[in-house]
């Protein structure tokens, strides 16, 4: 179990305010932020590169503030993989057990299951710069683990990939994930990625939390606009709320009304509405959902849904999941949209 | 687009106009040897060639090819001990510093980086005139009185003239090489249970391998090349009697402050033109073959 508490550091444009997380045995982590949050220091932290301004890091009960990062036991996966460029395959997955001075036997033996595992035997006399991205990646992966970390750190490790194979390795982590009971914890910028591999997310934003939970929990109940707009709600819109019981009503900026139960709030509001929670056309739901007559814009095919603009005197972008073939739209085809009050994430907004 | 083009072609013509005006000094060098390979006639017998009371002035038959020279193999003898004692130094001060530079920012880096650029574009006279005058005036001029010793024109102050011009040489080499090897290696390797001195022998300093042998390389041959700094601090020749130095000294004829380069310009000056001549040929077939195995190394990574 990892605990970071009340972690703060300034590095120049690089900073983390306060930041407490804590990740249990056995769980896959994902730390979530746009380019600049602060992620990677977070990481370097925990690996002991950077001693916190404030706070604690504490692994299995110990407090490791202050030990350096080779008497912490955390296995680390940098950016670049950081494959050593002087040594073959084999020598840099060994390269952790010859440094603990684990005995010779033991190391050949070891090495070649955790080869075996990540399925990069065949590599093993190869210099890392000759590989691939994705062998590279394996043997970083290799190289960390070998040594049996209490944490895997993983940073960005699927961002250098072609996308054709990102999805592959995310499948692949999850399973040395499973098959070693690792505690990971990766760091990346894409809610897609996180989505695929995370137990539980924690999206940073200039160097805070912003949220802590897991993926159902952020999709349903984003803690703030940005984690809102970075988990893909796409419609935002203004407008004034005017509380009814537990939820609230809000008027927005072109006239129409919407009803949300996800809070009561009273005053300026930014409204968010995921694409998929849009409903097209059919009969109007029941359990207050509001409906408004709206314009077909575009239509866009993507692989595992059509993307639908909507022109309903404001802009709207819907997800279409039903098969292709299903009922098809074009172009300025009138349309009636129904959105439930559940799927109205409602924000006060500073006037 | 063109203009790029025409501006790379210029660039091109003029290091092929230079390429051929250095091959045709060398050839030069060359082929007035050649011709006096055995040169025969007077040499003119200064200081430097034989024992330092020998009468200045004295004329005597040329024995025949400057190999056969005693004061040339003391000359190179001299070149070679010094320079390899100056390396050896600058390598311990150097590489360790250069490391650290590349790693952290120190207070005052900005006067570091403009004082040894400096170093390496200056007139090496002038840096052996700034050493003469930091040991001769001020404090560090008292340190040598209360300790008795006197460092210029003393044989261990070519090495010290020789040793600033070589580190400024070999620290630009190393610290463009430590700060291209990626300082995640280190970070890795420490979370896997390296102590940071193995991190860096272990990972940093192969990386770096063919960049720290090549900075090896050009502080040795800036040593050995050395001529105006030498003849400001050190003199051409050391003012002390043969029978004060210590056999050893005396043995690898280190009595005399005359390296290579020094020895060229005092045989010119005597009027021993071929024999300054043939020093001259060796000295550019040294610095050739020098940055010859440097660009070995850029190609594969090794010398031999």
């Amino acid at each position: 179990m990892i605990q970071i508490e009340n972690l703060s550091i300034d590095l120049g444009e690089f900073r983390l305010r306060d930041i407490g997380l804590s990740i249990h045995d056995g769980e896959y982590m994902v730390v979530l932020g746009p380019t600049g949050a602060g992620k990677t220091v977070l990481v370097e932290c925990i690996v002991g590169i950077y001693r916190p301004k404030t706070g604690r890091v504490i692994v299995d009960g110990h407090d490791v503030t202050d030990l350096y990062p080779e008497e912490r036991h955390v296995g680390y996966v940098p950016q670049d993989y950081a494959l050593f460029p002087n040594m073959t395959v084999a020598r840099n997955v060994a390269y952790g057990l010859e440094a603990r001075k684990a005995p010779r036997a033991d190391v050949e033996k070891r090495v070649r299951e955790m080869m075996d595992l990540l399925g990069i035997a065949h590599l093993d006399c190869r210099l890392p710069l000759n590989l691939s991205g994705g062998e590279k990646q394996r043997v970083a992966l290799g190289r960390a683990l070998i040594t049996q970390p209490r944490i895997l750190l993983l940073d960005e490790p699927l961002a250098a990939l072609d996308e054709n194979l990102r999805s592959g390795l995310a499948a692949e982590l999850r399973r040395v994930h499973r098959t070693l009971h690792g505690t990971f914890l990766h760091v990346c910028h894409s809610f897609e990625e996180t989505a695929d591999v995370a137990d539980r997310v924690a999206i940073m934003k200039e160097g805070r939390l912003a949220q802590v939970g897991t993926i159902e929990e952020v999709l349903a109940r984003p803690a703030d606009l940005f984690v809102a707009e970075f988990s893909r709600a796409r419609n935002f819109l203004h407008g004034t709320a005017e509380r009814i019981g537990n939820g609230c009503r809000v008027r927005l900026n072109g006239g129409p009304i919407l009803l949300s139960d996800y809070g009561a709030f009273d005053g300026p509001v930014t409204v968010a509405i995921r694409p998929e929670d849009i409903a097209l056309d059919g009969p109007a739901q029941a359990g207050g959902a509001t409906s408004w007559p709206a314009t077909v814009t575009a239509i866009r095919p993507k692989p595992t849904h059509t993307e639908i603009e909507l022109d309903a005197g404001f802009p709207l972008v819907a997800h279409d999941r039903s098969a292709p073939g299903g009922p098809s739209l074009s172009v300025g085809d009138p349309i009636a949209v129904h959105v439930r009050a559940q799927a109205v994430k409602v924000f006060p907004r500073a006037s | 687009m063109a203009s790029s083009r025409s501006q790379a072609r210029l660039v091109v013509a003029l290091a092929y106009l230079v390429t051929v005006m250095l091959l045709m000094g060398s050839c030069w060098l060359f082929v007035s040897n050649a011709g006096q390979l055995w040169p025969k006639g007077e040499l003119h017998i200064t200081k430097e060639m034989e024992g330092w009371r020998t009468d200045e002035g004295r004329v005597r038959e040329f024995a025949g090819g400057f190999w056969h020279e005693p004061a040339f193999w003391r000359s190179v003898n001299l070149t070679v001990v010094t320079a390899t004692i100056t390396t050896f130094i600058a390598a311990l001060v150097g590489i360790p510093a250069s490391y650290a530079l590349s790693r952290h920012r120190v207070p005052g880096q900005a006067v570091i980086d403009v004082l040894f650029s400096s170093v390496i574009v200056l007139p090496s006279a002038s840096v052996g005139l700034c050493l003469l005058i930091v040991f001769q005036y001020g404090p560090i001029f008292e340190l040598e009185k209360r300790l008795g010793v006197y460092v210029p024109y003393t044989l261990p102050s070519i090495v010290v003239v020789q040793l600033v011009l070589s580190l400024a040489m070999g620290m630009s080499v190393w610290r463009a090489t430590f700060a291209g090897v990626n300082p995640r290696f280190e970070h890795v390797a420490r979370s896997l249970g390296s102590s940071s001195w193995r991190a860096f022998r272990t990972v940093t300093l192969p990386s770096a391998k063919t960049g720290i042998i090549a900075g090896l390389i050009l502080a040795w041959t800036r040593a050995a090349a050395e001529f105006g700094g030498v003849l400001m601090f050190s003199g051409t020749f050391a003012e002390k009697p043969l029978e004060t130095f210590s056999p050893l000294a005396r043995g690898l004829q280190l009595h005399k402050a005359d390296p290579l380069a020094v020895n060229m310009w005092v045989q010119i000056e005597y009027g021993n033109v071929e024999y300054g001549f043939a020093i001259g040929f060796v000295l550019v077939t040294v610095s050739a073959l020098s940055v010859y195995a440097i660009h070995k190394l850029g190609g594969k990574g090794y010398v031999w």
